[in-house]
């Protein structure tokens, strides 16, 4: 009896001296994103990435820095899908002393936050399609997930053997870098497998798309592309869509988020048809991502599919910070970070790339998905090897 | 052809929706010379009232409607008998009561639900169709609903002494005082009525388009360009203004795309502003 | 310039105005002092404020409540911004630029908008924020339109490139001191015309006051200090964005004035420090800011019309007041 009680207590102080511990030192990390408005899944799954990351790192006891145990807390920032958003955030995480940021994610963030998370000497990462989503001259950038110059072809070539009744389709995007330098190379692969590609743009904050959609279906077209509309305006476009009685199949070759779009739109059977660009090949392994976010953090996993495409990136990164020891240093912390090989515990293995399309090889490249919903009912996701 | 009917659809539906928050802001302006800056934020309280009522307690829809706008009408009221009428003659004060209202309005939004989009629809789906063009079904019975609740303010105004003590107030304050109208009694009845109009148009539309902390900004600002056309103050001139702007906005946005058509009616409304502060049929009605 | 036969002995400065070029010239000192990131945040936020709130405050001067600030901002940031690309970074001649390119565009203007008082007055300011907003969505050729223009070149003072986070706000601090001292020099040489105007326009016109042309003159000189909060700003993001210049901000700058208090220059930056400050302090967003903003409006129109300089003068006169 007297021996159990001096374990106990000698339990509690053990936990009392780490806790202590953990409290004494921790070491901030940035996340960033759209949180708020049509994107704001996207950023969510940003955040919720670089959480988990995190608290896989600390459950295993944290980074040590200075030879401190250090526990990471992640601070989020709603960069709102603009470029002066990031911009403002990189300086507000900077306020922080926060160098290691884990987002943003599109094209106008990627653009905004470059030059000030430079001046900053802050790492980022992002998400975005944009043609400059890496660049040589600025080396602590690195890239989630290729671009659709990489993926889109094999995309289409993919929807047409489902649905061969497409020959001529309409694609429907924002009226800023984050729509135009994705539906701009989506038509150029469409245009390459003898299907007849019209784009039509619209201003980002639109809540009312019926006039769009009349001039959409002026053009007849056999399929509608959503590319990279966000997913809350991807919904209502397809809603709107199925409400203007056109049935054919409409296509998403640019962001994740499906899921979302079907809460919007209204289920399966008002999507119908519907095939979409899977930024991962969703396994199992990956589903499983879910329960570790539900058991380390107590709460439901937010941002579907590109939660799971984020994560890699972050583990990475983390990884990287713990073999660097500092969560100052973003040069040492990005030098540690291209040491490592491109492997994911539940992605699997993937590549470095970058090098062809941007200068620079600085892009994680891992097997994706092309997934296909015929007549209300999923076929699957079809999964695409990476090669450089 | 058939775009062109579609068109006008889409403007009509429109119109019927700005009118039902143009009525509300012209009415509050016309009665108690108070612009107000908080009309988006009943909008929106409209909206997320009506979706905790279905989301969250399982109303029925139409239910939850109603409650909607009695909550907006009981929260104008509050807001102009406790905090607007002290100050109701100094008309920067006003304004900027109702802007530091809308400020709070937006924010405790944000606060309580969160800055994503509530999963809230109509729950009549579907579309008739009618030849070439189709009228959603929603858009159809939202249509319907403005127009009578347009029709219930006119009979309000024109047929009933509530109505008639109201317009005198608009006309002329000190004459219609001096016959025995109270202020005191009217004014919190006008804004009432204003703000549960615009909780109304709330309740309805957002479950259409989208409900989340920010959709009353473009509110107001579709409110002032159509009343400011329709000319501060005149009921039928915001009537007659929101479907010209709801019709504009639809053929501008179907035939050009983009924002042109938003640019267009801007840039009228700022001249007619300079050179015809009356707007189409409004007339001075106040010394703002 | 016709002067009022009212205006009694007329000192240089009054404490207030001092006070205010002192603030100004002392902030050049913080930079020098820590190395804090997050000093240097809040400062170069509260700096962009406090020109953007003595715009509207030298309108408020004139009884004018304004929400244009950010379409003249814009023009301001964006004429940086488009020089930027044909590798124009001087600060003396972007300084001058950003503030004459809004100043004269606001000359016509002006002799539009300045017909209408009182709420007129107000909804045609908010509409023309609104037209700048589109007008920058429908011209990408030249403003990048929805994409704004991101990368802008730092800016060269005396051929160096001011790149590092203390340059970037020193800068700010010296766009600061610039407006400041045009803005009390306005004020101060007319007070007492804007004084009457405030008080009663139609009275001071009949009195012979050519009131038209000091509203002109105080629209035009707030509109380019607009224009410099907008260099300042696009300089520190080095990108100008449309969302930068949304009309909702106008409302912020609206808050920091009346909160800070009208009555004195002091006002608009005071409002904005301690505005800029509580909103960090809130939050590395400030997500919960303006709904502070709004019960602090509800707090100064009801009960305390001074605002926080306001108040603390009328304290500081009921304090001494027994001994007086």
């Amino acid at each position: 009896m007297k021996t159990s009680v001096t374990l106990l207590a000698a339990a509690f102080s053990l936990a009392a001296t780490v806790a202590a511990q953990a409290q004494d030192c921790t070491a901030k990390v940035g996340a960033m994103g759209p949180m708020s408005g049509g994107a704001a899944q996207w950023g969510l799954a940003m955040a919720g990435a670089a959480e988990l990351a995190a608290a896989e790192v600390n459950a295993t006891g944290g980074v040590t820095i200075n030879g401190k145990k250090c526990k990471i807390v992640v601070v989020s920032y709603d960069s709102k899908y603009t470029a002066d958003g990031a911009a403002a955030g990189a300086n507000a995480l900077a306020s922080e002393g926060i160098k290691i940021i884990i987002g943003p994610v599109g094209s106008p963030e990627a653009t905004g936050i470059k030059p000030v998370a430079a001046r900053n000497e802050q790492l980022t990462w992002n998400a975005a399609y944009a043609k400059n989503a890496l660049e040589a001259k600025y080396p602590l950038v690195f890239h989630i997930a290729p671009g659709p110059g990489t993926w889109s072809d094999a995309m289409v070539k993919h929807a047409l053997k489902h649905f061969p009744q497409i020959k001529s389709v309409a694609l429907v995007a924002p009226n800023d870098q984050g729509g135009t330098d994705i539906a701009s190379v989506d038509a150029v692969a469409y245009r390459n497998n003898g299907v007849k590609a019209t784009e039509e743009y619209y201003q980002r904050g639109t809540t009312n798309f019926a006039p769009i959609i009349t001039r959409l279906l002026a053009t007849n077209p056999d399929a509608v592309d959503t590319a990279s509309s966000p997913p809350g305006d991807a919904g209502v476009i397809v809603k709107q869509l199925r409400l203007a009685g056109f049935k054919g199949p409409i296509g998403r070759m640019g962001g994740p988020g499906t899921e979302e779009i079907l809460r919007v739109s209204g289920g399966m059977d008002v999507l119908k048809d519907f095939y979409w660009f899977e930024t991962v090949a969703v396994t199992d392994q990956m589903r499983e991502i879910d329960n570790i976010y539900r058991k380390l953090l107590g709460k439901e996993p937010v941002g579907g599919t590109a939660l799971w495409g984020n994560l890699p990136a972050a583990r990475m990164t983390m990884k990287a910070i713990v073999n660097a020891g500092t969560v100052e240093d973003a040069a040492k912390v990005a030098a540690e970070l291209r040491k490592l090989p491109v492997e994911d515990p539940n992605m699997g293995k993937g590549l470095w790339a970058g090098q062809k399309q941007y200068g620079i090889n600085q892009e994680l490249f891992f097997a994706f998905g092309v997934g296909i919903i015929k007549d209300g009912k999923e076929v699957g996701i079809a999964r695409i090897e990476p090669t450089n | 052809m058939e775009q062109f009917l579609q068109a006008a659809v889409i403007g009509i539906s429109l119109g019927a929706q700005y009118a039902l928050l143009a009525l509300g802001f012209t009415l509050i302006f016309g009665i108690l010379g108070v612009v107000n800056f908080a009309h988006g934020g009943f909008y929106m309280i409209g909206g997320y009232v009506a979706y905790s009522c279905v989301g969250l307690l399982g109303l029925p829809y139409p239910l939850a409607v109603l409650i909607a706008v009695a909550a907006t009408a009981a929260l104008g009221w509050v807001f102009e008998l406790f905090l607007l009428e002290r100050l109701i003659d100094d008309h920067l004060a006003t304004l900027m009561l109702t802007l530091g209202l809308y400020l709070i309005v937006s924010n405790g939004l944000l606060r309580v639900f969160g800055p994503l989009s509530m999963e809230f629809s109509f729950p009549v789906s579907g579309s008739i169709q009618f030849g070439p063009i189709y009228v959603p079904r929603e858009n159809l019975i939202v249509l319907g609903i403005c127009l009578s609740a347009i029709l219930a303010l006119w009979l309000v105004l024109f047929r009933t002494d509530l109505g008639r003590a109201l317009r005198a107030l608009a006309d002329d304050r000190q004459v219609a005082m001096a016959q025995g109208m109270r202020p005191k009694l009217l004014f919190p009845a006008a804004f009432a009525l204003a703000t549960g109009l615009a909780g109304l148009t709330g309740a309805l539309v957002t479950p259409i388009l989208a409900l989340s902390p920010g959709v009353g900004d473009p509110v107001l600002a579709t409110s002032f360009l159509t009343v400011i056309l329709g000319g501060l103050g005149s009921l039928g001139g915001a009537a007659l203004a929101a479907f010209i702007v709801g019709i504009v906005e639809a053929y501008s946005s179907v035939y050009f795309g983009g924002s042109i058509g938003a640019l267009v009616l801007f840039t009228l409304v700022l001249l007619l502003l300079v050179f015809r502060p009356t707007g189409l049929l409004g007339r001075e009605i106040r010394g703002a | 310039m016709a002067r009022l036969p009212l205006a009694p002995r007329q000192r240089l400065l009054a404490w207030d105005e001092a006070t205010a070029i002192a603030v100004a010239v002392v902030c050049f000192i913080i930079p020098l002092l820590t190395k804090s990131v997050l000093v240097y945040s809040v400062l170069n936020h509260a700096l962009i404020g406090v020109i953007a709130a003595q715009s509207v405050w030298i309108m408020l001067r004139m009884n004018l409540l304004t929400f244009a600030t950010p379409a003249f901002m814009a023009l301001g940031g964006y004429t940086v911004a488009i020089a930027g690309r044909y590798e124009i970074t001087d600060a003396f001649l972007m300084t001058a630029a950003a503030f004459l390119v809004p100043a004269l565009v606001a000359v016509p203007l002006g002799a539009l908008v300045l017909r209408l008082r009182g709420t007129y007055f107000v909804l045609v300011t908010f509409v023309l924020s609104q037209i700048m907003q589109l007008l920058l969505f429908q011209t990408p050729d030249l403003t990048g339109g929805s994409n704004g223009i991101a990368g802008i070149p730092a800016v060269t003072l005396f051929g160096t490139e001011m790149i590092s986070h203390r340059q970037v706000l020193l800068f700010a601090c010296g766009i600061a001191l610039i407006a400041t001292l045009i803005a009390v020099a306005l004020t101060r040489y007319f007070r007492q015309h804007f004084a009457a105007i405030e008080e009663n326009e139609i009275l001071s016109e009949s009195l012979g006051l050519v009131v038209w042309r000091y509203k002109a003159l105080g629209f035009v000189v707030a509109a380019g200090l607009a224009g410099l909060a907008g260099y300042s700003l696009v300089n520190m993001l080095l990108t100008a964005h449309p969302s930068s210049f949304d009309s909702a901000i106008a409302v912020d700058f609206i808050a920091y004035t009346i909160i800070g208090g009208r009555e004195s220059i002091l006002g608009p930056i005071i409002g904005s420090v301690a505005l800029v400050y509580a909103t960090h302090a809130f939050g590395t967003q400030g997500q919960y800011a303006q709904g502070l903003y709004g019960v602090l409006i509800l707090v100064v129109i009801l009960v305390a019309r001074g605002g926080i300089v306001g108040t603390a003068r009328l304290l500081w006169r009921r304090m001494r007041g027994p001994r007086a």
